[in-house]
Order: structure tokens, then sequence, then C-alpha cells
């Protein structure tokens, strides 16, 4: 496939607010973004000409906000929505091999949808990990360090060198990436073994660490992004598409020379690629 | 007292009131009763306007009527003096302001920004995290709908301080407890709405204790073809009601607004603090910038002060024209209301739009995706007279005119009396405990820990964020950039400044040094002052002593504005902050917009490379009065810091174009805690990088006041090529001082006249500055 034949469905509901950055980052590289609200899938008596299949797109993402207020626990609601109507039409979708994405709230959607950290069933009855409340216990916005551990799984990140770090903003105050208790272990074992990990939290030295604020919310294993066994389910809590532009980043006025391109524009220039590639 | 109130309808709560017949007490007693705020004067008014129709009124007439008439919506103290002063600065820049809900004003050929500005003061004193969120969701609806989409909200906040030691009075809830709600209530509405914090100011002063400032300023951007205005398309045009339901919350805000708190305010006003939504303003800003871009609509307003009696009026008047409304279209809470309350309600959330016919059946297939709920109220009609029918019965019909032009007042003013004189006050033995005190006091300690819980960069244009420098090792910025439009590189700037001490001591130079601060804060990152909103938040106007210091802050204002030729282009007044305690400070907070040509040629304030110059731009003076180390010193007097705009046209044109140039590698506005402050927070935030500095070249000042006057017009700057800097600032006869180097070692060293007054460590100094607020509220 060619960029500009790639449509992407930039999902949003009531509460969604990164929908624009997020817009542009895919049309900056020549993809052919639509922001499409929910009730486009699903409600009945809105006008034909609004209405949306799944099956339309090759990339689905789900950006940051607040989805429904995020008054349950956050991206709950969402995935509930999502659940109710369209749970077969993201399983075919994801089983062929799309890719799906979600950023901030939108990871939390999909951890909430069972898509991350990933099953067998696709969208299980039950999700398998959760991002709990910061350990700092509060909303928060600054700018973190992570480096890229994939291996070459995610679909999401082949273009953000191996080992590579790279600054990009967070802003939320549920990302405290968490295991079942009862099998800590174990699944993170398998997440290694499996290449799932994406991003991980580390310090000024380049060091993985768990001391706030360089991991910002005490995920385990300083996670900040997951993908799934097959690569083509992503999500993080940072947010890539508030800095396509190196102009966003915290000490930019320190960097003489060098482009103008921020580190985000990768992770939207990776999953093109791919699709590219495979479709 | 006889009966005035006689019942007109069994079904529903309607009430016709004896104004006719009544003698000049009860007229007074009637509006006390029904809590509409009118004067005894303006009960007269209506009861000749009444006698000409031949009829009595219906309370909800009398109601709609303390609503358009009260100080909140008309501005009736305040209107003739600012017109006199801030009003009608002509600048080519202007595309439509003071007029409508937010000022417009152009960007570059197609675009254009739009400045809204906002108190919600008395609601946030009763309830804080819901009066301060509900405040932000009013501006955002102010931006919205002049067609813009919100892309910066700013709140300058004042409160008692944190550890007020003395007794709080009855009905007065702890400045902690006040500071900690409306910060919630800020960072839950923002955050969840989805448009970035990019500034404000916390200040701090026992003069607040009982009736703190909650202000929001908002900042829009549009395409200049996507301009709405707030009035109606022509007669047949539909009343189209967006949003969320009406309820009983929110009942006589705009008159709460309008009197002082008292002790009783927390049970008697409490419902007149709305509830907030932002889950359902997040799609109702979608849906109505959306529609507008789609050429649906003729007119938009939002729905704030005084709720649908002030916006369907306000929507037909400026054309002539006026409105039916069917009462019983409007969707509701709760059951029972009283017509009148529907018609008074603000509860948040909802806008009216006019549509025209033809395009109804668009905006509600638009509100249907959104799942806003929108439903058609009235339509507007060519006679000028408002008429609402409620449940087959006509209640309310009165000429337009008369309803929303308010009357104008020349109240009377007593100047007040400046004095300035100097207090006995000896050089300090030891300046590195005195700037530690500083640098840990609330008014100038690290504000880190409000603005990591606001979302600043959502919306990915903030190119100079709040907080500047090292990661997790930031000092304040001066002013936030955005960089609205991805195709470009021009730059907004925007600052929220007022040291009101300064305003308290002098209302006339305090008011112009707040106009200062903002245009320095506006040069230390390489932007122009482009416009002004102000937002005045003073004392009972009907008092002549306020009054008088209102009118010296505007004329300060607009000495500063007038001399720069730039524009005031947005407002509000926000009297009776009055409190069991006395008047606050006079507090005209400046929320000040700049243009940068190009973001890439900004700087930032933390230094940046060991070697570079250090220059003072500006005169230092011993202008002591209103400064942070006379409070700190517990005294008072002294001259507050005089302004020459001249001065300030050319300094400001030299800082900008020397950063734009390149050599100035850090620049920082020197203010509250004068030139020691400044330097200490231009290391906070470098890589543990110093300063050595000598301040023997600024004259014969004590070496105190050599380091904490807070004269205005100086900037601190790091320079690269001091040649080249120097050339600069001649050229734009600007005063400037070399007063030393940025060090590699981390110490701040300060010299005068060959003794070391200042040497401390940045580690000491970053300590006492991050926990200045923190060691209060955790």
């Amino acid at each position: 496939m060619k960029a500009e034949e790639i449509k992407v469905a930039v999902m949003v509901m009531e509460g969604t607010n990164n929908e624009v950055a997020t817009s542009d980052a895919f049309s900056m590289l020549g993809a052919t973004p639509e922001i499409v609200h929910i009730n486009q899938f699903q409600k009945k008596d809105i006008p034909r000409d609004m209405k949306r299949k799944i099956g339309d797109y090759q990339c689905l993402i789900f950006p940051g906000g607040f989805s429904g207020g995020d008054y349950v626990r956050a991206g709950a609601i969402w995935a509930a929505r999502m659940k109710a109507t369209l749970k077969d039409d993201i399983v075919k979708f994801v089983r062929e091999g799309y890719p799906v994405g979600g950023v901030c709230n939108g990871f939390q959607v999909l951890v909430e949808l069972g898509l991350l950290p990933g099953s067998p069933a696709v969208v299980p009855d039950y999700p398998s990990a959760v991002l709990r409340q910061n350990k700092s216990s509060h909303f928060e916005c600054r700018h973190v360090l992570l480096r890229h551990v994939s291996r070459g799984n995610c679909a999401w990140t082949n273009n953000v060198g191996h080992d590579a770090v790279v600054e990009m903003p967070i802003a939320h105050g549920e990302g405290n990436f968490t295991l079942p208790l009862d099998c800590e272990d174990a699944t993170l074992k398998a997440l290694v073994a499996n290449d799932q990990i994406v991003f991980r939290y580390v310090d000024e030295g380049g060091d993985f660490s768990e001391v706030y604020p360089w991991n910002p919310n005490g995920s385990i294993y300083n996670i900040a992004g997951v993908c799934n066994g097959e690569g083509n389910v992503f999500g993080m809590m940072p947010h890539p598409e508030r800095v396509l532009s190196k102009y966003l980043l915290q000490r930019w006025h320190h960097m003489k020379g060098a482009g103008e391109e921020g580190p985000g524009v990768a992770v939207f220039s990776s999953v093109l690629d791919h699709i590219k590639r495979r479709f | 007292m006889r009966d005035l109130f006689k019942r007109k309808s069994k079904e529903f709560e309607l009430f016709e009131v004896d104004i006719l017949n009544a003698s000049d007490g009860e007229l007074a007693s009637v509006s006390a009763d029904m809590g509409i705020g009118l004067s005894p004067d303006e009960m007269k008014q209506a009861r000749d306007y009444f006698s000409g129709l031949g009829r009595n009124p219906r309370d909800i007439e009398l109601q709609a009527l303390g609503q358009a008439w009260s100080e909140h919506c008309s501005y009736k103290s305040s209107k003739k003096i600012l017109k006199k002063y801030v009003f009608g600065i002509d600048a080519p820049q202007n595309i439509s302001v003071i007029k409508e809900d937010a000022g417009v004003v152009e960007f570059d050929k197609d675009y254009a920004y739009v400045v809204g500005y906002e108190s919600h003061n008395h609601p946030s004193a009763v309830e804080p995290a819901g009066g301060a969120g509900t405040g932000v969701g009013g501006i955002l609806r102010d931006i919205v709908c002049m067609g813009a989409q919100p892309i910066g909200v700013l709140d300058p906040l004042f409160f008692a301080p944190l550890d007020y030691p003395g007794k709080i009075p009855r009905g007065t809830k702890h400045p902690k407890f006040l500071y900690s709600g409306v910060i919630a209530g800020i960072r839950d509405y923002g955050n969840q709405v989805g448009i970035p914090n990019v500034g404000g100011m916390v200040y701090f002063d026992d003069s607040y204790l009982t009736n703190c400032l909650v202000n929001v300023g908002c900042l829009g951007f549009m395409r200049k073809d996507e301009l709405i205005h707030s009035y109606a398309g022509g007669a047949g045009d539909l009343y189209v009601l967006l949003g969320g339901k009406t309820g009983r919350d929110g009942i006589h805000g705009v008159t709460f607004a309008s009197e002082e708190l008292s002790e009783d305010s927390e049970t008697a006003s409490r419902s007149a603090v709305q509830v907030a939504q932002p889950i359902l303003k997040e799609p109702l800003i979608h849906v109505c910038l959306l529609a507008n871009r789609k050429g649906l609509l003729t007119g938009m307003k939002d729905l704030g002060g005084g709720g649908l009696s002030c916006v369907v009026g306000e929507m037909a008047q400026p054309v002539g024209l006026g409105a039916h409304i069917d009462l019983d279209k409007v969707p509701l809470k709760e059951e029972g209301m009283a017509p009148w309350e529907i018609w008074v309600s603000e509860s948040q959330e909802r806008m009216m739009a006019t549509v025209a016919r033809e395009n109804l059946s668009k905006v509600l297939d638009l509100c249907n995706v959104w799942d806003v709920e929108a439903s058609v109220v009235g339509e507007v009609i060519k006679s000028k007279n408002l008429v609402i029918d409620y449940d087959g019965m006509n209640i309310f019909d009165m000429n337009i005119d008369f309803l929303v032009d308010a009357p104008l007042y020349t109240r009377p003013v007593e100047m007040p009396v400046i004095d300035e004189s100097e207090p006995p006050l000896s050089r300090p033995p030891d300046h590195n405990k005195v700037l530690l005190s500083l640098l840990s006091s609330l008014n100038i300690a690290s504000k880190e820990d409000i603005v990591r819980v606001y979302d600043h960069e959502i919306m990915a244009a903030t190119v100079i964020k709040p907080l500047v420098g090292k990661l997790n090792r930031t000092t304040h910025g001066d002013a936030v950039v955005l960089k609205p439009l991805s195709t470009s590189y021009r730059g907004l700037a925007v600052s929220c400044d007022v040291n009101p001490a300064m305003v308290g001591a002098n209302p006339y130079w305090g008011s112009a040094s707040a106009m200062d601060e903002s245009c320095r804060n506006l040069a230390a990152v390489g932007a122009r002052a482009h416009s002004f909103a102000d937002c005045l938040n003073f004392g009972n106007p009907e008092k002549p002593d306020r009054l008088g210091v209102f009118h010296e802050c505007v004329r300060g204002l607009g000495y500063v504005a007038r001399g720069l030729s730039v524009p005031f282009v947005s407002g509000n007044v926000s009297f009776y902050n009055e409190g069991a305690g006395g008047g606050i400070l006079p507090t005209p907070a400046i929320f000040a917009i700049g243009i940068v040509d190009d973001i890439r040629n900004t700087c930032t304030a933390e230094l940046k490379r060991a070697g570079n110059k250090l220059y003072v731009i500006g005169e230092t003076c011993q202008e002591m009065g209103g400064s942070e180390y006379y409070r700190l010193s517990g005294v008072s007097g002294g001259v507050v810091p005089r302004v020459d705009v001249d001065v300030l046209k050319r300094s400001c044109e030299a800082v900008v174009s020397s950063i734009e140039k390149g050599f100035v590698w850090a620049c920082h506005d020197v203010s509250s805690g004068g030139m020691g402050v400044c330097l200490s927070e231009m290391i906070i935030g470098s890589s543990g990088l110093g300063a050595r500095v000598d301040v023997s070249s600024l004259g014969e000042l004590r070496s105190d006041f050599k380091l904490f006057s807070e004269s205005n017009t100086r900037w601190i700057a790091e320079v690269s090529d001091a040649y080249l800097f120097e050339k600069i600032m001649k050229r734009n006869d600007a005063a400037f001082y070399a007063i030393g180097e940025v060090t590699d070692n981390g110490r701040l060293v300060i010299c005068d006249n060959g003794e070391t007054i200042v040497d401390l460590d940045s580690k000491k100094i970053c300590k006492k500055w991050d926990d200045g607020i923190r060691k209060i509220v955790g």
C-alpha cells in the first residue's frame, strides 16, 4: 500500500482530547487519518454519510484524554462501549494483523479491553493488567526519558533505533502499569521473553530507574509501553504526538543545529511503514 | 407588610408583584425578598416602566431585570471610567475588541487569536473546587462563542498565606483548604476538557482571607473567516439551546457576585455556585466549533451570568430585534422549577446558537453524533420585545431595550492618599540569609507542584513551557510561548502579572508596574506586547474610597497601554470583594499577549554556558514600596516603582532584538525579590551552573537595595557576544550594566564595592526555593 491509501481511524468519544495532534502526526507523513466518533460505528439514527465500519480502515489509534470523564477506572467506560457493539469487528481486525495503537488514555482503553498485553481471545472477558493510579497519587505533566527496548517485534516502533533513549511528555494520573500480583513474576518474564516490552523509563544517565520522577508513576519494571505477542497492538503512556517537532522538547534551546524532527515522528512512521510492507 | 405577591397560576409557580401601588420602603423589601439586588432607584425605574404598560410585573420579569442590571452583567459602576482610560486604544491588529464576550485580534494574514478573562471569586470562596472549575468552564465558552478553539488557560490566584497564623473568621474557609480546592478544581476541569493550562500566578496576602480571588484567562485561536458574533442573523432565526440541562444550581450567581460576601454566604449562597460537568463541555465545544465551521450558525453566545435571561436578550437587542421563547422547551435537570428559576439559572455547559431554519436538521444531526442535547427554545422576532410563553400562558413581555440597557452610574469617588515616606530599616548584617528567606517566601517560592498537576502541553503547541530548564530541575519561566500553527514559526507569548502590594501602596504606579512587568515577561522570551486584558478585582464601588482606588488603577493601566499603543481587547471587573475583614488589596491582574515572529529565535530563563557574560538591563533605584523585601522585613512605605513608557518601549525592543539575533542565551525579568532572586532563579534551572557578579557599577545605592529593589523595566541577560549585545542596547538607547559572568561551579557569588555580600551554593538555593510552599502544604 502507498501512504496516502492508508486510512487511519483516530477514535474519539466524549472526553477524548488529543485527537488533533494524533491526526496531524499521520497526515504529516502522507497517510489519510479521519477523526471518528464511536457513535459513527454504533448509532443507528445518524445520517448515512456519517456512518463508519471498522473495516473501512487499515489502522486504529485511540488518543489520550478522559473518555467518559474516566469516572470509573481510566479507560473502562470507553472499553465497555467498544466491547458492547464492536467486539467482533475488533477481534477480526486484530487477527488480520492490522495495527491498533493507544496513547495515554488510549493505552488504558486497550488494557481495559484486554487487547494488551494480549490474549488468545484478543478481547478476553477480563483484562490481565491495569494502569493504576500513579504512586504520587496525583496527575502530573512532565517530560520523561524512555529507552526503546523492543527487539523488533513491535510494528509501531521499528523506526525508533534499538536501545535509543527518547524524550517525551507524560500527562496522566493513572499510568502505573501493574500485572496480576499472584503471577507477577511469571507474566513479566513472559512479556520480556516474547519481546512485548517496548519502552522503559530511564534517568538522565540512561539507566533504568525506579526513582521518582524518572519513573513518574511507579510502573513495574519501569514499563512505559507494551505490545501484544504479535506486535500489532501497542500502547504507551507518554505522548509521541506531542513531540513531532524538536521545538516541543523540554530543552531544545540547548540543542543548536540538528534537524527539526521530534522523537515522536518515528512511532507514526514505523506503523505506516509496517502497513505499507504488509498490506 | 401587606402581601405584594399574587399567585397567577395553579399549575406552576408564577407570581404577580404589586409594585405599582408599593411605597418606596416596600419596593426595597421586594428587591431584598426576591434576591434581585436592585437599588431603590432602580426599583422606581421598574415601577415607572410597568405603570407605563398599565400592569404589574410578573416575578420572572423583575428577576430578569435584576440579572440584566446587576453590576456583574452591566458594568454600571465601572463603564464610564473604563471608557475614559482603557477602552478605544486604536491598533491595526484589533478585529473585534471589548464589545463581545472575548476580544479578537489579528495573528497573521489568515488567523486571529481570541482573548477572554473572567473572575470567579465569590463562588470559589464558598465552594473552591466547584467555583474554580466552573470559572474555567465559563471562560472556555466565552472563547468558543466567537468561533475559536481555546488553546490555553491561565489562572491568577490570590489567597491568604497558607500558614495564616490568626483566627479564621466564622463562615470563612482556611486558606490551605481554598488553595488546594481551587487548584483541584482547575486541574480536574482543564485536564478533562483538554485545554492546556499555560500560566498564571499565585499571590498571598492577609487581605484575601475572607475573599480569595480566582481569575481565569483564556486564549483562543481561529481562522479569521470563522469569526461568529454573539448576535442573531435576522428575524425568523431559531434559538437552539445546546449542551447541559438547566437546574437549580447557579441561581442568582450574578447578584451573588455583585454584593459583599458575609459570614452567612456559605449557607445563603451555596446554590449560586454552579456544578461543573467537564465531560459535557468537551463534546459541546466540538459541536459548536464544527457547526460554525460548516456555516450552520448565524450567532453564538455562551450561557454564563444570568443564564437564559441575559443571553436571549443580548443576542437580539444589538441587531434591533426581539425574541419569542417557549420556556417549556428548555430541558430541565429537575421537576417543579418555577419559570423564573429556569430563566435565570446559570447551570453550566450550555451554549445558545441562532440558526436559520433551513440549517436546523444539520445542526441537530451533528449534535446527535456527539451526544449533545439540542433544543429549539424560541425564535428571533421583528418586534423589539422579549416575549415568553410557558404552559400555554404568556408570562413575560418587555421592551428589550429597557431590559438590556442598564443604567450607568457616576458614583462618588474619594482619591487615595499616598504615603511613600521611607521606613527606618538598617542594612541587614547577612544578605545570604535575606536572599534565602526571600526564595522560600510564599510569593517567590517554586510553584512547580501546581504547574505539574495541570496539563500544560496538550495540543502540542507549548514550545516554551511554564517551567523551563533541565529535565526534573526546572525554574519559573517568564512567559509561555505557543506555536499555534504547524505550518508557521509565528508564536504567541502569554503572561499574567500584578504585584498587589505595590497597587495597594500606590494604585496608579502599582497598576502601571503590573503593565511593565507583563511587557518585560513577554520581552524576556523574545516577544513583543500585542494586546492586553485585565481582570480588575476591587472592593465595593458604592464606597467612594474603593472606587477612588479603582479609578487610579484604571488610569495607571491606560497610561502604559496608550503610551505603548497596545490595546486592551477584553477584560472583566469584579467588585464587592470585601469580606468580613475589610477590603482586599486592589488587584488588577494583567493578562498580556505577545507575538513572537519566529519561535526559533526565543530564549528561556535558565543559564546556559559557563563563561557567558551577565548584564543587567535598566536602572536600579531605591524603589522599595510594595517590594517582597520590605514585606519580609515587616516594614511598609517606600516609593513604589515608576514606569517611563518610552524607556519601557525602547528597552523591550532592545531585549527582543538581541534575543532574535541570538546573542542572548538566557533572559529573566527582575521582579519580586529583585536581582538576588532573579539570578537565583536563573541558576536553579541550569545544569549546575553558577554566577559571579559585581554590582558596584550600579551606583551609590545600599547593597540591600541594589539586590532586592523591584524597579521596573529591568532584566538580567546571559550574553554570548558582548560587543554585538552592547551595540544593540546603545542603538535602542537602553541602559545596561555588565555585572559578571556565568560560572561552572554552581555558586551564586555577589560582590559590592569590594565586599562579598552573597555566597551561596545552588543546592541550598534550590532547596529553599523548592520547599517554600511544600513545607506547608506537603
